[in-house]
């Protein structure tokens, strides 16, 4: 070879080295010596700045080249394994190749510089307010808005009624320090975008596996069955395609279910098109045939899993006298019993196989038990947290420091949400549609007065267009913080500019299996001048004077030095070292801006089983059989404990008196050799765990671990048994919002909006890679490769209805009313049309103005009655032509 | 200094059909709307149930015996010799558009001097580095009223870099290198794998190589 140039090698060592800044003769250094020095070195007044992008919540990292002040450039960061895997051996093996970045990261670059953006504080002149309302906005100085916002917000406070503000926001940027604002303003009522998102298949997982995120090791798998989800396109992670791809060159085979031919489907060996919101039947049916068949893992069941005869005659019919086979699934689903049984051979007898489901089924009204259900096959195969199977993360991230609470009585309240009480596994991100409904109705426990909304379109993104709008209107003042005059924005009192993520801090963390953090960092200034979202909440912090519950000024006193720190962006600084320092890393954010990339990998890598992990009790302890623990009289502290011979002891050893309202429960205590109280064992596993030995709860009560037949305790999952759930106790002993009592099996219901004669159609949307939720609609690269969502009809429906490729029809539900074209296909089901979620703005600028149509204004306002999830997809219309 | 040949590698089974090529490509060049270097075509082909869809990025095929390159009145466009790149030299070329219609692949496109913005935003404002100069399309320069395609991002080779379409690729579809060199990786997928070229029948003998 005589030229070092042109070996893909080469090619990879620098892409994956310096993105970009290197001579053609430095290539003739070793790799090893040109990573760490000039990732990010400057070259005249060009510099390469590693930061993690926020174009989406998937936050792959970059490289930003800057220049002269303005940003010129932006490529993938391979220091940052988010962009090429999330399993630690193919990260490191494969890093060389280079990381990813979707069009979305790519066209960032036209997102800041967006000639629409807003630019200064804007203050409504209009006090009507409306879908076709000009707001007459009006250009305000800073002082003027932050002094409007803070005695608007002060004169709530001060009248005892903080509890009134309802705060929504994005739920992967600036979330903790919205938080912090919200205890210390004093209101209950924080959202974040979760709600929208995923929380049905956080509550299944949760329910199933004791973890609301578990994450897919694609790359090691031999089989991959997932239900509603497009992972190559609606590309949650960039590293998504490429380990989805390696995986199926290394032999495996991949299956979608889903009404719509995704670009993962048509990816796939094998498409399952089938009716909205059945996925859980069709999990039910392939479970019976794997039973049926005996290629479930016993031996893996009766060691790490509780309910399993429960949910065996679930399935054979012993329990409703309806047995789920394939058939009874297929009248449901329409997906042949043929295919369900060919489903199960295959998922039954390929090793590792895995099964994941996310938003498709998730936003449903069945969604919860569909989801468990589905999440049951993995555990069925024994496929969980080993290579190539659903992994159970280690999450060791920043740690958030959270401030103590005042004793405000607002704080008091109930959330207006029914956060754990009316929902009952729903997620600390809220329900958006119980709050926004009861605004709108003049329903809950009281009525929020002044909203404040930061990075979020509640107009197009919450189910029910025109109810959001109609709540939204009854707020005595809004407040919305974004970079556009969003649909949401238009309905402000007080417009902030917000900033793009180029312009602001932030950590990354939890999309890989193993611990990483990386650091988001202004890579220019905020270029108007404006505060970041977070310097903006402190200094609304600072103006209205909040103090933590030890009375300090906590806006204002730096959360490390504890002195003053007057420079906004300074104190988020300390505010976010101490995070870092507190959390996995233990480092400080001067030091994660200096790792290549700004990423800090933790090097033990991805690890498999944990569950398996052995708690031991210390040395010298003892084991007490037929004793008692004493708790005080609410049941809620330990007190001490009473052993076989009735001689008492307290937490220390030391022998003494039960209180007379002392509350007594069998148990098997552990003290140590002190005699000191250790951990106590429930043997006798209530609420239906008697299949489970026993757990072991520590001093505090909390559950540590599970005994096996052995004796030996193992960690095991973070579920209420410590084991893997076929059947619920918890969920048993709940009742959903509609005050119905819930199954502790994975029992399917149809969901609750079903066609018939007048809307005979099912509605659903999807995410394709081209946009992000509602917000790149007016980034005109991104409207180049996708600028509109006309409405896909199966071909043959079609026929029957008499409508042809691009006519123009009407799309009726009960609720809304809309024309759009039609676009027909061959690969939707022909019960279903369906679309791209995210189009049809009058608001946030000229590019996406007037494109494509809404989809959420054919929908109320409603959750899903477990998790509280926003049920986007369960609409029905008719579609004739216009 | 040996001649190269260099040869884009496409695997149609990695591609996902995201266009993020397309989008990188348009950040790296600066190229105005109307102007896209390289894009993804679709097709669906089957009947329900048992439909698929087929995905093809495609670009400028830097063929062996370019059609576009004789057409072209004034010289303004040629194939290197070191390395097998057809390129355009925005400084000779007159606008006809002879090229565009010589070309059997749809890879060229005419600046008509349109903007994403007006007046150009920051990033629109900059200057690409298209065979690296410096074009600042901002005062109605070059390349504006001309014929743009592909570089193959000569710019970047230079550097030692890749494309941009291929260093932003999600699932590593895009794979580029020197089909002279029997070890490169191009040169290897090609041997292995079975390939195919857009519209073979024509002799143009494209360089860029679909692999199945």
């Amino acid at each position: 070879m005589t030229t070092p140039i042109m070996t893909r090698r080469d090619f990879l060592k620098l892409s994956a080295a310096t993105a970009g800044v290197l001579a053609a003769s430095d290539l003739l250094i070793p790799f090893s010596q040109v990573e760490p020095a000039l990732a990010s070195a400057p070259i005249g007044s060009e510099t390469w700045i590693p930061t993690a992008c926020n174009m989406c919540g998937g936050q792959t990292g970059v490289y930003a080249k800057v220049v002269d002040g303005r940003v010129a450039k932006i490529e993938p960061n391979p220091d940052n394994p988010i962009g090429v895997s999330n399993i630690s051996t193919d990260y490191w093996a494969h890093k060389r190749e280079g990381a990813a970045m979707c069009p979305k990261g790519n066209a960032a670059v036209m997102q800041i510089y967006d000639p629409d953006r807003v630019k200064k504080p804007l203050k409504r002149t209009n006090p009507e307010k409306g879908k076709d309302v000009d707001p007459r906005f009006v250009e305000i100085s800073w002082d003027e808005a932050y002094n409007t916002i803070a005695a608007k917000l002060k004169a709530l406070r001060d009248a005892g009624e903080a509890h009134k503000l309802i705060y929504f926001s994005e739920d992967h940027s600036f979330v903790n320090i919205q938080a912090d604002f919200c205890d210390l303003y004093g209101t209950p009522n924080y959202h974040n975008h979760s709600n929208l998102c995923d929380v049905a298949r956080k509550a299944s997982f949760k329910l199933v596996m004791g973890d609301e995120r578990p994450l897919a090791d694609f790359v090691q798998s031999r089989y991959i069955v997932l239900f509603g989800w497009n992972p190559t396109s609606a590309t949650k992670w960039s590293h998504l395609p490429r380990v989805i791809s390696r995986a199926m060159e290394n032999g495996a085979r991949m299956v979608v279910v889903d009404p719509n031919l995704s670009q993962t489907a048509a990816r796939a060996q094998w498409w399952i098109p089938l009716r909205p919101g059945t996925d859980g039947a069709l999990a039910l049916g392939v479970a019976h045939e794997i039973i049926k068949r005996g290629y479930h893992d016993q031996a893996f069941i009766d060691e790490w899993t509780v309910g399993f005869d429960q949910y065996k005659d679930y399935l054979f019919g012993k329990v409703d006298g309806v047995e789920k086979s394939p058939e009874w699934a297929e009248q449901i689903t329409t997906v042949p019993a043929a295919n369900i049984r060919k489903l199960a051979f295959e998922l039954g007898t390929t090793k590792p196989a895995l099964v994941d489901v996310w938003s498709g089924p998730g936003q449903h009204s069945n969604a919860v038990q569909g989801g468990r259900a589905i999440a049951l096959l993995n555990v069925l195969l024994g496929n969980v947290d080993k290579p190539g199977t659903m992994m159970n993360p280690e999450r060791r991230g920043n740690a958030r420091q959270a401030p103590k609470k005042p004793a405000l009585d607002s704080l008091k309240q109930p959330r207006l949400d029914g956060h754990l009480t009316k929902y009952p596994f729903s997620h600390g991100s809220g329900i958006y549609t119980e709050t926004l409904d009861n605004l709108r109705l003049g329903k809950g426990a009281y009525i929020p007065k002044i909203g404040m909304v930061v990075f979020q379109n509640l107009v197009l993104s919450v189910p029910g267009t025109q109810n959001v709008i109609d709540a939204l209107k009854k707020l005595e003042f809004l407040t919305v913080v974004d970079t556009h005059l969003s649909e949401t924005a238009l309905l402000a009192d007080i417009v902030i500019p917000g900033t793009t993520y180029l312009e602001r801090y932030d950590f990354t963390t939890n999309w890989v299996t193993w611990t990483n953090v990386s650091l988001r960092q202004p890579v220019v200034k905020p270029i108007f001048g404006q505060p970041a979202e977070y310097e903006f909440v402190t200094e609304l912090g600072r103006r209205l004077g909040l103090t933590d519950g030890d009375g300090k000024d906590y806006f204002r006193l730096g959360k490390k030095s504890q002195a003053p720190v007057d420079d906004l962006t300074k104190w988020y600084e300390e505010y976010l070292s101490l995070e870092l320092e507190k959390g996995g890393p233990a480092i400080t954010l001067d030091q994660l801006k200096a790792l290549p990339g700004a990423t800090w990998i933790d090097p033990k890598g991805t690890t498999y089983e944990k569950f398996k992990s052995e708690v031991k009790p210390p040395d010298g302890s003892a084991t007490k059989d037929k004793a008692q623990l004493v708790k005080s009289a609410d049941g809620t502290r330990l007190l001490g404990y009473v052993d076989s011979s009735k001689a008492a002891f307290d937490l220390d050893g030391k022998t003494f008196i039960a209180p007379s309202d002392a509350k007594f429960e069998d148990v098997i205590v552990i003290v140590d050799k002190d005699n000191k109280l250790w951990g106590f064992v429930v043997s006798a596993q209530p609420n239906g765990y008697a299949d489970a030995k026993g757990v072991l709860r520590d001093k505090a009560m909390a559950v540590v671990a599970v005994q096996m037949k052995s004796g030996k305790f193992s960690k095991g999952f973070n579920t209420l048994s410590r084991k893997l759930e076929f059947f619920s106790a918890q969920a048993a002993a709940k009742k959903d919002a509609n005050g119905n009592q819930l199954d502790g099996l994975p029992a399917y219901a149809p969901r609750d909006w079903q066609p018939n004669k007048d809307f005979p159609m099912y509605l659903v949307n999807w995410k394709e890679a081209s946009h992000t939720h509602s917000r790149t609609f007016n980034n005109p690269w991104l409207m180049g490769i996708q600028p509109s969502n006309p409405i896909a009809l199966n071909a043959k429906t079609a026929a029957k209805l008499g409508i042809k490729d691009g006519d123009a029809v009407w799309i009726e539900s009960p609720y809304g009313k809309a024309k759009a074209s039609v676009h027909l296909t061959e690969g939707i089901h022909p019960e279903v049309v369906g679309w791209q979620h995210g189009f049809g703005h009058w608001g946030f600028g000229k590019v996406a103005r007037g494109k494509g149509t809404g989809d959420g204004q054919f929908n109320v306002t409603k959750s899903d009655a477990i998790s509280g999830m926003a049920l986007h997809k369960e609409v029905c219309v008719k579609i004739y032509r216009a | 200094m040996a001649k190269k040949r260099y040869a884009m590698v496409i695997d149609l089974k990695r591609c996902v059909d995201c266009d993020a090529c397309t989008i990188a490509c348009k950040q790296e060049n600066h190229t105005p709307p109307g102007v896209a270097y390289t894009r993804v075509l679709r097709k669906e082909v089957g009947e329900y149930p048992n439909v698929r869809r087929q995905f093809l990025p495609i670009l400028c095929n830097h063929c062996e015996h370019p059609p576009c390159v004789p057409v072209c009145p004034v010289g303004a466009t040629w194939k290197r010799e070191q390395d097998g790149i057809v390129v355009v030299d925005y400084e000779k070329c007159i606008g006809c558009r002879y090229c565009m219609t010589a070309c059997p692949y749809g890879a060229r496109f005419f600046d008509f001097g349109e903007n994403y913005s007006e007046p150009l935003n920051v990033f629109e404002a900059q200057a690409s580095n298209e065979y690296g100069k410096q074009w600042n399309r901002a005062n109605g320069n070059s390349p504006i009223g001309n014929v743009r395609k592909c570089t193959f991002c000569v710019h970047r080779l230079d550097k030692g870099l890749e494309p941009a379409c291929v260093q932003t690729c999600m699932p590593k579809a895009r794979l580029f290198g020197d089909l002279n060199d029997p070890d490169s990786e191009v040169s290897r997928l090609l041997a292995e794998r079975r390939s195919f070229v857009l519209k073979e029948e024509l002799g143009t003998g494209p360089n860029v190589y679909y692999i199945t």
